[in-house]
């Protein structure tokens, strides 16, 4: 690293980063990892060194010499490093639970607010997962103990993806019917002409894209656009296919491949948590996000509540 | 007590599990999973068919018996949603027809009944049913099989059925056989002053038209029309609207050759569910004749009626027809590139604000489940009631829209639908069927 001063750094490290969060462990592991490294680093480098503190010495009717020396109380050694994690401040845009790994996008002091606007933006995330089918767990996940195995050899693809299309349409109707707009004015017409729109404030998971990606019995993969989805969700989601195609499944991985205009690609991998790393991952993200300004500020007409999805938005590789 | 309070503990100790992933006292024994029984779901007959039915109910038409002896007539409800046909699961439907309030199905099963009918019977067009001599019955709430004045053989097959206001028609390949209601001769034989219908066990049948092979068959409100093997068209029965083509307002007794534009045309499918009638030709051309009052064709001088097929000449813009649609006020048609085209009057699928229009504009394909995730989703087949419309798409999916009258949009509410919105059904969707309040659709199952 060319600039050896902390302080410079520190004035810097604002902004989103993307990071690859492995599986097994949890967000916050993710999140503390990080601080903690972030901070080890820069107390490495060259830090403020303790204030100063004035001592006037001499007897108080003579003359009087003022000297300014080093607050022991300001010590490194008394009060610890100068970079502490409490002063990092970092919160996620998007959670990814325990068995998913993927895109996390993070934000650093004071890009925590930029992480709460793309959190309540509601961007389409893409969820890569996997599942085997021939057998069900109790806890839909490959680490459950199994409660039942079936036969498997009877699907084809061809079956899958009958099943998870009539998916895909029943959730683009649910899209009208949570929706907030009388159905049967002119102004519910028009939104549907649109195509695909999303809800500015629901729990409800929505399915705006669903396929699957890869077929070889018993293992498949589907590709799934969605909001406002969570890891039990997905997980439940393998187990219903595996139940409409007359057989069970389990799921044995989520990868989030997609954060709105976040792509794997962009992700910092886990061997390369460094500052100088990080940084650079700073700026490729402010880079990216610059270029798809909608990803804070949509440029959608909102009505009643809802929102128009930006056509940018909507375009995935 | 102290049992009491364990347990108290213990169920709060649960609910607070429940929200969390299950905890395990031991590790998950993986030898148990080589233990577990091997379950086979099986896969479904390759001739089974999937039915749902949705719509009117106290007519019967749905097939599914209502009576519990808790429930009375008066309290049944409509079903709003589709609702599988139990009588589909005991038997192999491969076709089935709705008319104004009844329901032919066509089974395939290895006995001699392979017609079955259910709902309103006041003119026997769902045949003969007596539960005591000469008291035969005027509603029946389960698919009952109509006998043919036939010897069954293995090589008796039905083609097609299709249902009017009260009468029906079955195509089989032997012959055609009408019955119901033949007040303005729609059954093909001369009407008879003061016939009872309901006492009547007579089923009319028609070996060939013209010397020519019946290959479809279509029922008006009143009025049938037949295709023969060369192309031509055949109608009978009401004909005040000119619905008959047949190049007068008089009702007709017998099949007779429909003439003006088409009569050197090879029609391939003909459409009418209530006094309009289209008729679409080898080339993706498309005739229409009947009552054109809302504007389905627009005459000089204001003729309201048209008592002769005539080409529709708007319609050349779209380019090639591939599927055409004629209810009571308006018409949809589906052309080369998987566009819907509606035009005429009511709900068009346009928005409320939409209420009427002669000339035929796109229903943008956006509400047929077309979008940047589906790319290759377009419509295959459209469908029409009298004010109501369905489209199903190549992946098997039905989209409805319209006046929603009794429910039977399937949509889960009584309220009309004014653009089309998907019906939530289970199976994939290969042929639906719409009387004046209900619905039935024929579907395959995913596996």
């Amino acid at each position: 690293m060319l600039v050896k001063d902390a302080q410079t750094i520190w004035n810097t490290l604002r902004g989103i980063i993307c990071v690859y969060k492995p599986v097994g462990v949890r967000c916050i592991q993710v999140r503390n990892a990080i601080i903690t490294k972030i901070c080890s680093e820069l107390n490495e480098m060259k830090c403020r060194p303790p204030i100063g503190r004035v001592e006037i010495e001499g007897e108080t009717t003579g003359n009087l010499t003022v000297k300014v020396l080093p607050n022991l109380a300001d010590h490194v050694n008394v009060v610890g490093p100068r970079y502490q994690p409490e002063d990092v401040k970092c919160s996620w845009a998007n959670y990814l639970g325990t068995d998913t790994s993927g895109v996390l996008l993070l934000g650093i002091r004071d890009a925590t607010k930029t992480a709460k606007y793309i959190r309540e933006n509601y961007p389409i995330r893409t969820y890569r997962v996997s599942g085997i089918l021939g057998s069900a767990t109790d806890t839909a996940f490959k680490d459950g103990k199994v409660v039942e195995r079936t036969t498997w050899k009877h699907i084809k693809y061809i079956h899958v993806e009958s099943v998870i299309s009539s998916m895909q349409a029943a959730h683009q109707r649910k899209m009208f019917e949570i929706c907030g707009v009388d159905m049967h004015s002119q102004l519910a017409y028009d939104l549907a002409t649109k195509g695909p729109i999303r809800p500015a404030n629901s729990k409800i998971p929505v399915i705006y894209g669903i396929k699957c990606v890869h077929f070889e019995s018993p293992n498949f993969t589907v590709e799934i656009h969605c909001i406002n989805e969570n890891e039990q969700y997905l997980k439940i989601l393998i187990h219903e296919i595996g139940m409409k195609v007359k057989s069970s499944a389990h799921c044995t991985s989520i990868q989030c491949i997609r954060h709105s205009c976040f792509t794997l690609d962009d992700t910092l991998l886990r061997k390369h948590w460094t500052l100088q790393e990080v940084i650079t991952n700073m700026e490729h993200c402010h880079r990216v996000m610059k270029e798809n300004n909608f990803i804070i500020h949509q440029k959608a007409q909102h009505y009643n509540k809802w929102v128009i999805l930006d056509e940018n938005s909507l375009s995935y590789k | 007590m102290a049992n009491f309070r364990k347990l108290i503990g213990l169920l709060e100790s649960d609910g607070k599990r429940l929200y969390a992933t299950i905890k395990r006292k031991f590790p998950v024994n993986t030898e148990e999973t080589s233990k577990l029984p091997v379950f086979d779901y099986g896969v479904s007959d390759k001739s089974y068919n999937r039915v749902f039915v949705w719509g009117h109910t106290k007519t019967g038409a749905l097939g599914i018996p209502y009576v519990k002896s808790s429930e009375s007539y008066d309290s049944i409800k409509n079903f709003l949603r589709p609702k599988r046909l139990g009588f589909g699961e005991k038997n192999k439907v491969k076709h089935a027809t709705c008319g104004f309030g009844f329901t032919l199905f066509h089974t395939v099963n290895d006995d001699s009944k392979t017609l079955y009918g259910t709902g309103l019977n006041t003119d026997s067009q769902i045949g003969y049913h007596e539960v005591k001599k000469d008291h035969p019955l005027e509603i029946i709430f389960y698919p009952k099989p109509i006998s043919l004045p036939i010897k069954y053989s293995e090589n008796f097959k039905i083609h097609k059925i299709s249902a009017g206001r009260a009468h029906s028609l079955v195509l089989s390949n032997v012959g055609l056989f009408a019955f119901g209601n033949n007040a303005y001769g729609q059954c093909g034989r001369p009407s008879i002053q003061d016939e009872d219908y309901i006492k009547s066990n007579y089923i009319h049948f028609i070996k060939n038209l013209g010397g020519k092979q019946i290959i479809d068959i279509e029922c008006g409100q009143d009025h049938s029309l037949a295709l023969t093997e060369d192309g031509s068209v055949y109608s009978c029965g009401w004909g005040a609207d000119g619905q008959t083509g047949l190049g007068h307002f008089n009702n007709c007794s017998s099949f007779s050759k429909v003439m003006g534009d088409i009569s050197k045309e090879k029609i391939v499918k003909l459409s009418s569910r209530c006094d309009f009638v289209m008729a679409l030709n080898d080339k993706g051309e498309v005739f229409g004749w009947g009552n054109t009052e809302y504007g389905q064709i627009t005459l000089p001088g204001g003729i309201q009626q048209i008592c002769k097929p005539t080409y529709i000449e708007m319609l050349k813009p779209l380019g090639k027809i591939k599927d055409i649609a004629a209810g009571g006020s308006s018409c949809i048609v589906l052309n080369e590139d998987r566009q819907v085209f509606s035009w005429g009057f009511g709900i068009l699928g346009f928005g409320p604000n939409v209420q009427q229009s002669t000339k035929p504009a796109k229903i943008p394909e956006t509400l047929f489940g077309k979008n940047e995730f589906q790319p290759n989703n377009v419509v295959e087949k459209i469908q029409c009631g009298v004010s109501h419309y369905f489209a199903i798409t190549n992946l098997g999916d039905l989209y409805s829209w319209g006046r929603n009258r009794n429910g039977c949009l399937g949509l889960g509410n009584e309220s009309d639908q004014y653009f089309p919105l998907k019906v939530c059904l289970g199976g994939i969707v290969k042929n639906v069927h719409c009387g004046i309040d209900h619905s039935v659709a024929v579907c395959k199952p995913f596996i």
